[in-house]
């Protein structure tokens, strides 16, 4: 759990989440439990920046699909980007990427999200 | 024509199984590790909600332990019956749309809608049921492939193992004997995998088929001659069968064409050993040293090999081992640019070549394997049964003994 923290962040009521590290077990659960908290609070747009994520195992995996199950739940809009090629691999091969919109920059991230009401 | 998208699931799928057989095994407590185990399992097929649930004899009823993605689990009781149990087959994943009439299903339509089941998993260590696996809808596809079918089966059967081992089944279980047995169990799920995972490697190069599956039993012979440790016998094994995993990343067209390779393509093969170090590092396998030795199959004892150009004794033995099998197998299989070698011609090709490309010590240990095989001495031949029958075992027998009384004045 040491390898693993978040950064967050809010622009225009979209939400940025900068995972760091190894989503490698159950310590990484707290990324969802922190989408969780801004979707009980409205706030459905949500953009995650994989730049800082240095390895994703199939329990990160596992995690990322629970994300994506609870925004669409929410009717919420989910984003990834800095995408590495090995984990875009990975999540185009589970499915991942069918239910998300993937950008290659943060900010391109966030201006679709700007845009879209 | 092994597709990117295999290998990146192939890769997913054995380093997932590596990290269940992490998990399974650690000293977290019992219900940590059966919901990372179950998370393990819903992040390898997609699935958003899922549940482990235990068996309760007394009850006859299924009752949860874990769960992913629920926020309710008030559950309602799913019954099962010894007749059910006579029905299920052993740790295979049931589509239960298909089984809509079934007996089982009917009762418990409610409780195993609650939990959103499409695919139904009952879980059996040897013949006893223990619980089962609710997974919900896929991310991705529906249903799942066969070859995904396999691995769910793997899975389950680690789970269920797990289950039986732990405490709630027996109250009085040696954690030591219990994590000893579900390494046991771990060497089949990986030898099963790992040798699928071989055959993928295989079916790019149409001239090598089988060749990592012969490179390891050829390396497990000489290791075992040389009396290494049960656990070091399977890293070089396992190294074998993986060790041109890198290949897979290289143009078919470049591997097969054999002559007239330009420099360029020549310098692209060469790159095999460290993709599959660059691939294989990312699992983390319960050898370590592994990887090393798969890095370093090309390294030769004048240090003209590739790729760190290692000489001597910074060639550790596991890489000695694996440069002779393989190269040994290539000598004696059809290669695009040439014939195979007679079994002859082979052993004195490796003769010329010690003290260069191959160790004198570690070949000899190989020729005196291949000796004690012919003449019927090992418990179990892995080198013989490849080889072409039409060689005089006398003749072969002569130049192996002439070659060690050589080796060893
Ligand atoms: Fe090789």
């Amino acid at each position: 759990m040491d390898n693993f923290s978040i950064l967050s962040k809010t622009i225009n009521g979209i939400v940025i989440f900068m995972p760091k590290g190894y989503v490698n077990d159950l310590g990484a659960e707290n990324l969802e439990h922190a989408c969780e908290e801004f979707l009980s609070k409205e706030m459905k747009k949500v953009v995650i920046n994989f730049s800082e994520i240095q390895y994703i195992n199939s329990i990160g995996a596992s995690i990322f699909t629970g994300i994506v199950q609870k925004i669409a739940e929410h009717d919420g809009m989910l984003c990834f980007t800095n995408m590495k090629k090995v984990h875009s691999d990975v999540f185009e091969m589970l499915g991942i990427t069918r239910h998300v919109k993937v950008f290659k920059e943060e900010k391109d991230a966030v201006n679709f999200l700007k845009e879209s009401d | 024509m092994v597709e990117k998208r295999d290998i990146t699931r192939l890769i997913f799928s054995i380093s997932s199984l590596a990290d269940l057989g992490q998990e399974v095994t650690s000293t977290k407590s019992f219900n940590e590790r059966m919901k990372t185990a179950l998370y393990v399992i819903t992040g390898m097929f997609s699935v958003p909600k899922a549940a482990l649930l235990l068996y309760n004899s007394n009850q006859q009823r299924l009752e949860l332990l874990t769960h992913k993605g629920f926020k309710d689990t008030t559950w309602s009781n799913i019954h099962v019956t010894a007749k059910h149990i006579k029905s299920f087959s052993k740790n295979e994943p049931y589509n239960l749309s298909k089984v809509k009439t079934n007996s089982f299903y009917n009762p418990n339509t409610e409780a195993l809608e609650k939990f959103h089941t499409k695919t139904f998993i009952p879980l059996f260590a040897k013949d006893e049921f223990v619980g089962a696996i609710c997974l919900g809808k896929r991310l991705s596809r529906p249903s799942y492939l066969r070859s995904e079918k396999n691995v769910l089966k793997v899975v389950a059967n680690q789970i269920a193992i797990t289950l039986h081992n732990s405490s709630l089944f027996r109250r009085l279980t040696n954690k030591v004997n219990e994590n000893k047995k579900l390494y046991e169990n771990m060497r089949h799920i990986y030898n099963d995998t790992i040798k699928a995972f071989a055959a993928a490697i295989d079916a790019k190069d149409v001239y090598t088929k089988n060749h990592s599956f012969r490179v390891a039993k050829y390396a497990v012979a000489i290791a075992m001659e040389l009396g290494w440790k049960e656990k070091d016998v399977e890293a070089i094994y396992v190294a074998g069968l993986l060790h041109d995993i890198g290949k897979i990343t290289i143009d078919r067209g470049v591997i097969n064409k054999g002559e007239d390779l330009s420099v360029a393509e020549l310098n692209e093969i060469k790159r095999h050993p460290q993709i599959s170090y660059d691939i294989l590092s990312k699992i983390n396998f319960p050898w370590k040293d592994l990887v090393h030795f798969v890095k370093h199959h090309h390294e030769r004892i004048d240090g003209r090999g590739y790729p760190d150009s290692l000489q001597g004794e910074e060639l550790s033995d596991g890489v000695k081992i694996l440069a002779i099998a393989d190269a040994f197998d290539a000598m004696t299989t059809d290669r695009p640019y040439r014939k195979k070698l007679s079994l002859t011609e082979a052993l004195h090709e490796v003769k010329k070549c010690l003290g260069t490309q191959f160790d004198s010590r570690i070949s000899n240990v190989f020729f005196r394997v291949l000796q004690k095989e012919i003449k019927g001495e090992t418990k179990e031949a892995q080198i013989l049964p490849h080889l072409d029958k039409g060689f005089d075992p006398k003749v072969i027998t002569t130049l192996l003994e002439t070659i060690t009384a050589e080796l060893s004045a």
